[in-house]
């Protein structure tokens, strides 16, 4: 009896004093989203990558885009420059696309179509509506804003292994979604799995990290999928290739660049 | 006999007969509360038949929805006003929230899709983010939306009066709880704006769902109708109970076994309880004899007997004839049809056996003084009804001549009536003109572009096909020829976007709204609209593969006849310009025209199977194909009537009545049954030599107009009694039921009882030479 009660009170104490001093340092929920943005958003000065996207619809048929991404963070303001070439499909190999995003406002968008050879800017009122035909939003592939959702941390629970933290998020103005569950790892601050509910409070989407992987210094989401669940559509993303800090210049992400696609970076 | 042995049985120990009844009702109504309902008249055809398939895989390419509400707001003087835009967005959101409503979809002002050259650049936004405060910014929306193709029609209306909210559904919703939900929210917003409600599940749910209702409500209201006109008749409480509870018995017996046997209660099987009810009056031959006979022998006992000696052959044929008619349901396609012909089969026999042992049971037991004062009222010679009958048969037979004639004219006017009926099928229709599925219907095709929605699917063979050019065109093509249709209010498809893109992409200038030369453009063209727009605006015009792209077209009616005018004028575009497209329809439209018209056909295939199975059945009954063809008459001169009827009041002959028409058959078949085999048992009781004696012939043809034929009259003014209920039903389907069944019964009875007369006299010579075989 009195050993075995020697090592419950040892246990006992040792939860305590594990448990203290973690809540203590657990950080608001605010700051766990920031430091989750910026880990999954702003890695690096720099950033480039061969980026598959597989669009697959309830039937299963598959519409593939094949792309180059760079990145760029100009600055600490929050700016962020993207270039994005489409190789495939065939036929509109060549479009590219480039965004001025800034943290307090609407982002600037240019598109280049290859046979037109027209740059065309795009005022867009739609950080909420679909990334290339897929399930992603333009959001949800360059980032929202801190401020526009309220968060709340629910839980903390650990997720396929890994310690996170379960942040609870709603929007402050009326958006296609009403909340979302963001799971978020506790040490490399990467989200490894959204969820997202609509109006009626009834489960809409469903964001997954499939692979993270370290590349250089950072920890990378390397294949994601977002899942429709209302539309049973989904779309699986996989980045290849991915390259930190490789020395972007500001000067790509133009409308010069948009007509003529920068060969060191895209091949 | 077996039959009569079965009467004996019942007379001797009627406490048995109850004792088993009571026990096998028991049984029967075990099963009741086990009861599915299925109100969607779409399972009429199974999922797995051709065009069910066919939709869900049109359905599923196209990511669209099965069904789609549409919510209509009209406003005196324009909707682009900040009070209405303000409605607009606050009940769109409120739509969001109902659970069966496919939010992502949902399409309205604040929810649509918009891209416009603004300056040099694009813009790619909802059509409205905020509501406009100044005139200058309503000017720009207005500008916007009217200038805009794939807008105008579709959410606003050329007069800027009507804006539409579309509200697809998710799978399995109910088209009813929603709509009656969008209700509940438009009635928060009061003011100038007058609200309406259409689109195919609405009006399919609502009229699924009042069919029951109705049911509910007229089965007991027929039953009762019933019940007090026979007390009328007969002046008796015990027998009307008698009647009542042999109906109610044969009805909970066949309900019960239908859904014992795991069949979900359709609609047409709703109508079972009613039918029953009507086929259960052919039972007042029996009553009807048993006071003639009661009033002459004074034995219970011996009347009784005798009673189903006379008209158990006749009882036995009509059962038999009725059972066969209905039973021809049971080859038919559609499965609830099957069910309902199935179970009016087992309620006409159980009703049968009942006549053979539970009323005579009854009739045994039933107080004496009871019965006595009943049937001293029953006699011929001092009855009114009876003598009028008599006259009416004299006036056949004395002026056989007259009558054939004034037939002849009346089949020739009627075949005329009958060549103009036009088949067409309409389920907003069902709904009565004031009605307010009707009005808003009215409303919203008048101002955009149709509440019913068809496809046509063109298919290539080769993946990418849809983004040539060439296809393009040839789409486009096909969609101004259907336009020329008047019925087509709008049609929308994958050329539209790309030629809208050009033209945005072109500083919006008129001239590039156009398709554009090159695959490659084509492809770039909509994969910058896949950038700027819901994903679902592209898949719902191409496929994944772009092998197949899906042509809207929304029509201004629910006229199945639309729908098969743009199929019609699909294959003549096809024929004009040969293509390697494959054109198909589909879509909602496509599936009412088809199922309405398999039903349709189903049911007159039914009618001509009947009517070769009644004549049959006649032929079998007085072992005489003369007798058979004479007893046929009357039967097809009400339906000619009825017909002719039909042709001229330019009532479309449509689902509701070609049931009818099938039904109708094997009841109205039973009163040449019964004159004419009492007829021949009357001549041969009081040995006639027809061929020869004709006031002898004549004698007994009165006496069967008055006697049998006053049973005729009274089944036939309680069958309608029972079926005028559904004439002040609120859907038109029910009126239909209620007056043709309600003519068919008083018509048929009539003309039993005059033209039977006067073909027999005319024909004796015909009928009685080889007549005879007994």
């Amino acid at each position: 009896m009195k050993p075995l009660r020697r090592i419950a009170l040892l246990g006992f104490a040792a939860a305590v004093m594990v448990s203290i001093p973690a809540r203590a340092a657990d950080p608001s929920a605010d700051e766990i989203v920031k430091r989750s943005l910026e880990a999954f958003y702003y890695a690096g000065s720099d950033m480039r990558a061969k980026v598959q996207m597989k669009l697959i619809n309830p039937q299963g048929q598959i519409r593939q885009r094949d792309m180059t991404m760079l990145r760029l963070n100009p600055g600490k303001s929050g700016d962020q420059r993207y270039y994005i070439y489409f190789h495939g499909p065939a036929d509109v190999k060549g479009t590219s696309f480039l965004v001025w995003k800034y943290p307090a406002k609407d982002s600037d968008r240019w598109i280049f179509i290859p046979t037109l050879r027209l740059v065309k800017r795009i005022a867009a009122d739609d950080k909420r509506s679909s990334f290339v035909g897929s399930d992603f939003t333009y959001e949800d592939v360059s980032g929202r804003n801190l401020e526009d959702e309220t968060h709340a941390l629910a839980r903390k629970e650990d997720l396929g292994g890994r310690p996170t933290y379960v942040i609870e998020s709603k929007p402050k103005v009326v958006v296609d979604y009403s909340r979302r569950l963001s799971w978020i790892d506790r040490e490399r601050w990467l989200p490894l799995k959204e969820e997202y509910f609509d109006a009626r409070n009834e489960p809409q989407r469903t964001f997954v990290a499939d692979k993270v992987e370290q590349k250089g210094k950072y920890w990378t989401v390397t294949a994601r999928s977002m899942k429709n669940l209302q539309s049973a559509h989904r779309t699986e993303v996989v980045f290849q290739e991915v390259e930190y800090d490789v020395g972007l210049k500001q000067d790509i992400f133009t409308e010069r660049y948009l007509r003529d696609a920068p060969s060191q970076w895209i091949r | 006999m077996n039959k009569n042995t079965l009467v004996e049985f019942s007379v001797t120990r009627p406490k048995l007969v109850f004792g088993l009844v009571l026990l096998m009702t028991l049984a029967f109504a075990a099963q009741l509360p086990w009861i599915r309902l299925d109100t969607n008249p779409k399972n009429m055809l199974p999922p797995t038949s051709d065009v069910r398939v066919w939709n869900d895989s049109v359905d599923r390419t196209f990511a669209l929805y099965e069904d789609t509400i549409v919510v209509g707001i009209v406003h005196p003087m324009s909707v682009l006003n900040k009070g209405t835009l303000e409605k607009v967005r606050d009940i769109t959101a409120g739509i969001l929230k109902i659970k069966g409503v496919a939010g992502r979809d949902v399409s309205s002002f604040t929810t649509i899709d918009n891209v416009t050259a603004e300056g040099t650049g694009l813009k790619v936004a909802p059509l409205v983010t905020k509501i406009p405060a100044s005139e200058a910014e309503m000017q720009v929306l207005r500008k916007t939306l009217l200038e805009n193709p794939l807008f105008v029609d579709r959410i606003i209306s050329r007069d800027e009066k009507t804006t539409a909210i579309n509200v697809p559904l998710e799978k399995g919703a109910n088209g009813k709880e929603v709509a009656d939900r969008i209700r509940e929210i438009l009635a928060k917003y009061q003011g100038e704006e007058r609200y309406h409600v259409a689109g195919d599940p609405v009006a399919r749910d609502t009229f699924g769902a009042e069919m029951f209702k109705l049911m509910g409500i007229f089965s007991p209201i027929a039953g009762m109708i019933m019940f007090i006109a026979i007390y009328v008749m007969f002046g008796s409480l015990t027998l009307a109970t008698t009647m009542m509870l042999v109906a109610m018995v044969a009805i909970v017996w066949t309900m019960g076994l239908g859904i014992g046997l795991g069949f979900p209660i359709h609609i047409m099987s709703s109508m079972a309880p009613v039918f029953l009810m009507a086929i259960a009056t052919d039972s007042i031959h029996i009553f009807n004899e048993f006071y003639f006979r009661f009033r002459e022998k004074k034995d219970r006992r011996t009347a009784i007997i005798e009673t189903m000696e006379a008209v158990g052959r006749p009882v036995r044929y009509t059962a038999l004839a009725t059972a066969a008619a209905f039973a021809v349901l049971l080859f038919m396609q559609i499965v609830p049809v099957r069910v309902f012909g199935g179970l009016i089969v087992f309620g006409t026999i159980v009703l049968r056996l009942f006549s053979f042992s539970l009323i005579p049971a009854v009739l045994a037991i039933a107080r004496q003084e009871k019965i006595g004062a009943a049937a001293a009222g029953e006699d011929v010679t001092a009855s009114r009804t009876a003598r009028a009958l008599k006259q009416l048969g004299a006036l056949g037979a004395n002026r056989p001549l007259a009558t054939a004639a004034a037939g002849l004219a009346l089949i020739a006017m009627a075949v005329l009536g009958t060549s103009r009926i036009v088949v067409n099928n309409n389920m907003v229709a069902w709904f009565k003109p004031g009605s307010e599925i009707r009005i808003a219907d009215a409303v919203i095709n008048r101002a955009l572009g149709g509440t019913s929605l068809g496809y046509v699917v063109a298919a290539s063979d080769q993946s990418d096909a849809i983004k040539r050019p060439e296809t393009l065109r040839y789409i486009e093509g096909l969609q101004r020829h259907l336009e020329k249709l008047p019925v087509v209010g709008k049609t929308i498809s994958v050329t539209d976007y790309v030629k809208r893109i050009n033209r945005v992409l072109h500083d919006d200038d008129p001239k590039f709204d156009v398709v554009p030369d090159t695959a490659d453009t084509i492809a770039q063209y909509l994969f910058l609209f896949s950038m700027s727009a819901k994903p679902s605006d592209l898949d719902n015009v191409v496929d994944y593969p772009f092998e197949k792209a899906n042509i809207w077209v929304q029509l201004k009616t629910w006229d199945a006849a639309a729908m098969q005018g743009v199929i019609d004028a699909t294959a003549e575009y096809q024929r004009l310009h040969p293509g390697k497209l494959d054109l198909k329809p589909a879509g909602i439209a496509y599936f009412n025209l088809v199922w309405n018209q398999e039903v349709l056909w189903d049911m007159v295939k039914g009618f001509l199977l009947a009517l070769v199975v009644v004549l049959v059945i006649l032929a079998l009954d007085f072992g005489s194909l003369k007798w058979a063809l004479i007893g046929y008459v009357p039967l097809l001169f009400t339906i000619l009537l009825i017909y002719g009827v039909v042709g001229f009041a330019g009532k479309d002959f449509d689902m509701p009545i070609s049931v009818l028409s099938c039904l109708s058959l094997g009841m109205a078949v039973d009163f040449s049954i019964h004159f004419i085999s009492r007829l021949r048992q009357r001549l041969a009781e009081t040995a006639v030599d027809a061929g020869r004696d004709l006031s002898a012939l004549k004698e007994a043809l009165a006496w069967t107009a008055a006697r049998p034929g006053k049973g005729i009259m009274r089944n036939a003014v309680l069958f309608a009694a029972a079926f005028s209920v559904m004439l002040f039903a609120p859907l038109t389907p029910y009126i239909t039921v209620g007056a043709f069944i309600v003519s068919m019964m008083l018509l048929s009875a009539l003309l039993t009882i005059l033209y039977l007369p006067a073909l027999i006299v005319l024909t004796r010579g015909w009928l009685f030479k080889t007549g005879e075989t007994k």
